[in-house]
């Protein structure tokens, strides 16, 4: 899976909108391959469409990141808010029971 | 060096793009109008695309062109404006990546690095053969000797893998990557998955997954069944004690409870935990406190990462040596019996849970190194082992 995603980063850090991919996805978690910078502990929020649902600016924490071979970031994160993370477990489960 | 086409109607940009892919490596095919790029497209058949979008150029349009013309192209967009959603947009309609400005050499490089790595499939045209001189028939009598001997090997190869495949399947790769714990509970086996926070049932026969009950706030590491109860500890320490409902609602927690709990078992009385850390087995009364009655060193020379009870015997899986250890319920320091899990002997899985469904032990591994692929589902002898 390589959604596409818009990041957003806290206001108060004034840094412009990026893009990237989600290379993986779970209802806490997900994988984001993207050529902004990010750092470890940041707060970003992710605008993405899964199906036909959307997903506009899910809190997440940036867990873990480092650099791929293409010079791209690879970034471990995690959903933080519990609602958001039930629909889209819920969006996930009615992708997966296909 | 990969051919690369581009688009790009502004003569300047042009000429920056094709300077900055050429030192790149990439020998750039250059276009200024649509109707060129598609010449350059069926002519040319570089390896991928790079579209230029501006206020001249519509890169939107001239993506749908490209892949109308060549679907399995991989299309790069280098926006002169940066503009976040418009290259989610792009992204959306087909592009593969997405380049900001403003334009540098490592930025595109990186770019295009990232396109060719991820993105379609390579074809290329047979050339016709040359006319056959002498030293060309000997050259294709070789072939045909090698080619048959090929052919032959080839063909082995083909039954042996025919006859592997109508054996009969004993492992399965599952959607998730961290198993921490595994459970039957009479009907459904069931997965803990740490990363996810999930636990997942998945159906024996045919392993779809039947269910997926999302913890919001614990990461499980062990789950056991004892009726319409459920049994979990969290990486945490904590240990949980769930209704078996629609959200395994949790009725009880119990704090600090079991630190490094890396298998739960129920054994119709009491609750027994292994502590892969401490290598150690704990026997608890299901009190409100958790009551731990006899603390026992763990015989294996490994770490007890999962607890199982078949109804008679308490066993447990040994990850390090890749072994199930039955243990005397009396002295569980006391193993009665030590078996090989052969499917793990290549080492490429780590075993993480264990489950008894009434006629095999089930166990679940984790791929190493760890997170790198899918984790596996392994189902074991009939027989007791």
């Amino acid at each position: 899976m390589r959604l596409p995603v818009l990041i957003r980063f806290a206001p108060e850090v004034g840094r412009q909108d990026g893009w990237g991919r989600l290379e993986e996805l779970t209802a806490s978690s997900a994988r984001l391959s993207t050529a902004s910078a990010l750092a470890r502990g940041e707060k970003v929020f992710l605008s993405f469409q899964l199906d036909a649902e959307s997903f506009k600016s899910l809190p997440a924490e940036v867990l873990y990141e480092e650099g791929d071979d293409d010079g791209y970031r690879s970034a471990e994160l995690r959903f933080t808010d519990e609602v958001a993370k039930r629909r889209l477990a819920r969006a996930l489960i009615d992708v997966l029971s296909r | 060096m990969a051919a690369l086409g581009l688009l790009c109607l502004d003569p300047e940009d042009r000429q920056k793009l094709t300077l900055m892919a050429g030192e790149a490596g990439h020998l750039v095919h250059a276009a200024g109008r649509l109707a060129e790029a598609v010449e350059v497209l069926r002519e040319s058949r570089p390896r991928m695309m790079l579209l230029v979008d501006g206020p001249d150029l519509d890169a939107a349009q001239a993506l749908r062109e490209v892949l109308r013309i060549s679907p399995l192209m991989p299309v790069v967009v280098a926006l002169k404006r940066r503009d976040a959603g418009r290259a989610v947009s792009l992204m959306r309609t087909g592009a593969a990546e997405v380049v900001a400005p403003p334009w540098t050499k490592e930025g595109l490089q990186s770019c295009l690095l990232k396109t060719m790595r991820g993105q379609g499939t390579a074809f290329s045209i047979v050339q016709a053969p040359a006319r056959r001189s002498g030293a060309a028939l000997f050259f294709l009598a070789a072939v045909v000797f090698f080619g048959a001997a090929f052919g032959t090997s080839a063909y082995r190869r083909r039954e042996r893998m025919a006859l592997e495949a109508s054996q009969v399947r004993t492992s399965w790769d599952l959607p998730y990557k961290h198993p921490a714990g595994m459970a039957f509970d009479g009907k459904d086996l069931w997965v803990a998955d740490w990363f996810s926070q999930s636990f997942y049932a998945h159906d024996p026969g045919d392993r779809s997954i039947r269910r997926m009950v999302h913890l919001t706030a614990q990461m499980p590491t062990a789950l056991s069944f004892a009726g319409d109860t459920v049994w979990s500890s969290a990486a945490s320490g904590a240990v949980f004690r769930h209704m078996k409902d629609a959200t395994f609602k949790v009725l009880e927690t119990y704090r600090g409870a079991a630190p490094h709990a890396g298998g739960l078992a129920y054994d119709g009385l009491y609750l027994w935990t292994s502590d892969p850390v401490k290598k150690r087995i704990s026997k608890r009364l299901t009190d409100p406190s958790l009551s731990v009655i006899a603390t026992y060193p763990y015989p294996g020379s490994g770490e007890p990462a999962a607890l199982v009870f078949d109804g008679t015997a308490l066993w447990s899986l040994d990850s390090l040596n890749h072994q199930l250890l039955r243990h005397n319920l009396e002295r569980p320091d006391e193993a009665t019996g030590r078996f090989d899990l052969p499917e793990y002997a290549s080492g490429g899985y780590k075993p993480a849970g264990v489950a008894w469904d009434g006629r095999r032990f089930w166990t679940v591994g984790e791929k190493l190194p760890r997170g790198s692929g899918p984790a596996r589902l392994f189902q074991h002898a009939e027989a007791k082992p």
